[in-house]
């Protein structure tokens, strides 16, 4: 009874997922502000140069002596 | 450029199949772009050759070390080279996996007769269940989704490598193998983190065929999801032994 059960939910499972899996996802997944975004390169915020020093990505910022202080 | 820190420092997915760049795709034509139909065909492909492998496995148990050790270098191969060769090297791995876990499932239902087919139906029935959700939008994956996820995954891959490490010198971290209250949380939790990770290769998969990858990376689409299913297979198959040992 437990094999058979297990047994059909298999390919029961194995069918959604192949009937499933080649239709396209809803509007309500696709359309969306907060989707991963795959093809975005991975890209470090640190980038080796040749020589082998770090620059670090980010817009420089000036310290006066007052700001120090 | 996202906002969090450790996406841009350490990848953007918790499955590291997933952290090789996509190529430009604007040069392939419309029959040299990835579509569902193709990666589901090609899923289809690796989990007939995964059931083959384990019809081996399951007759001749001592391909079990042999099969476990070939299919994770088979695995590493097919992550760090180029996804465009993905095709040749994921068919190899399936099948080399099917018979590693054809071998665990002989010695786990030597022990608890029919705990085999259990793990197997969970296992699909959840991969079914979490398309469903996938695909109708219950399950939304977002940048934060995917970050708490690859954190997760890796706490529990350093867990397992440093219980693995201190095996050799006693008895190693005990509770996460124990059948106590401890053990079967700890494996619910980790059974939850691999089907979570499903969401995430359905979402590649979905995102790869409506940009027009090119056709390899359905290869590539289909080894992740086999890499997952078979993480999530032998985690069921851990806690249904911690279970049934109770």
């Amino acid at each position: 009874m437990n094999s058979i059960f297990f047994g059909i939910l298999t390919i029961l499972s194995l069918f959604i997922f192949m009937k499933l899996g080649k239709i396209k996802a809803s509007k309500k997944q696709m359309n969306r502000d907060d989707r991963i975004n795959w093809s975005k390169r991975r890209k470090s915020s640190v980038q080796e140069s040749r020589d082998g020093s770090k620059i670090i990505e980010g817009s420089a910022e000036e310290i006066d002596d007052e700001t120090k202080q | 450029m996202s906002k969090h820190s450790a996406l841009n420092t350490f990848g953007r997915s918790g499955n590291p199949a997933f952290t090789r760049n996509f190529e430009n795709t604007e040069s392939f034509s419309q029959t040299e772009r990835m579509t569902l139909d193709g990666a589901v065909n090609k899923t289809a492909i690796l989990l007939g050759l995964c059931f083959a492998g384990a019809f081996a496995g399951w007759n001749v148990p001592a391909l079990t070390i042999p099969g476990l050790i070939i299919g994770t270098i088979l695995a590493f191969v097919t992550i760090f080279r180029s996804p465009a060769k993905a095709g040749s090297t994921a068919p190899f791995y399936a099948a080399f996996e099917g018979m590693a876990l054809g071998g665990i499932t002989v010695f786990a239902e030597m022990q608890y007769p029919g705990i085999g087919i259990q793990a197997i139906g969970l296992t699909f029935g959840i991969l079914a269940s979490l398309l469903f959700c996938y695909k109708s939008g219950i399950i939304k994956p977002t940048e934060n989704f995917r970050l708490m996820l690859f954190s997760a995954t890796m706490g529990i891959f350093l867990l397992y490598l440093v219980s693995f490490i201190m095996s050799f010198f006693g008895p190693g971290i005990g509770f996460i193998h124990s059948n106590g209250i401890f053990g079967i949380g700890f494996s619910l939790f980790v059974v939850g983190i691999a089907a979570l990770n499903l969401v995430l290769d359905f979402d590649f998969i979905e995102d790869g065929a409506e940009k027009g990858l090119p056709k390899y990376m359905e290869w590539y689409g289909a080894f992740s999801l086999m890499v997952t299913l078979v993480w999530l297979y032998i985690e069921i198959l851990r806690l249904l032994m911690k279970l049934r040992s109770r």
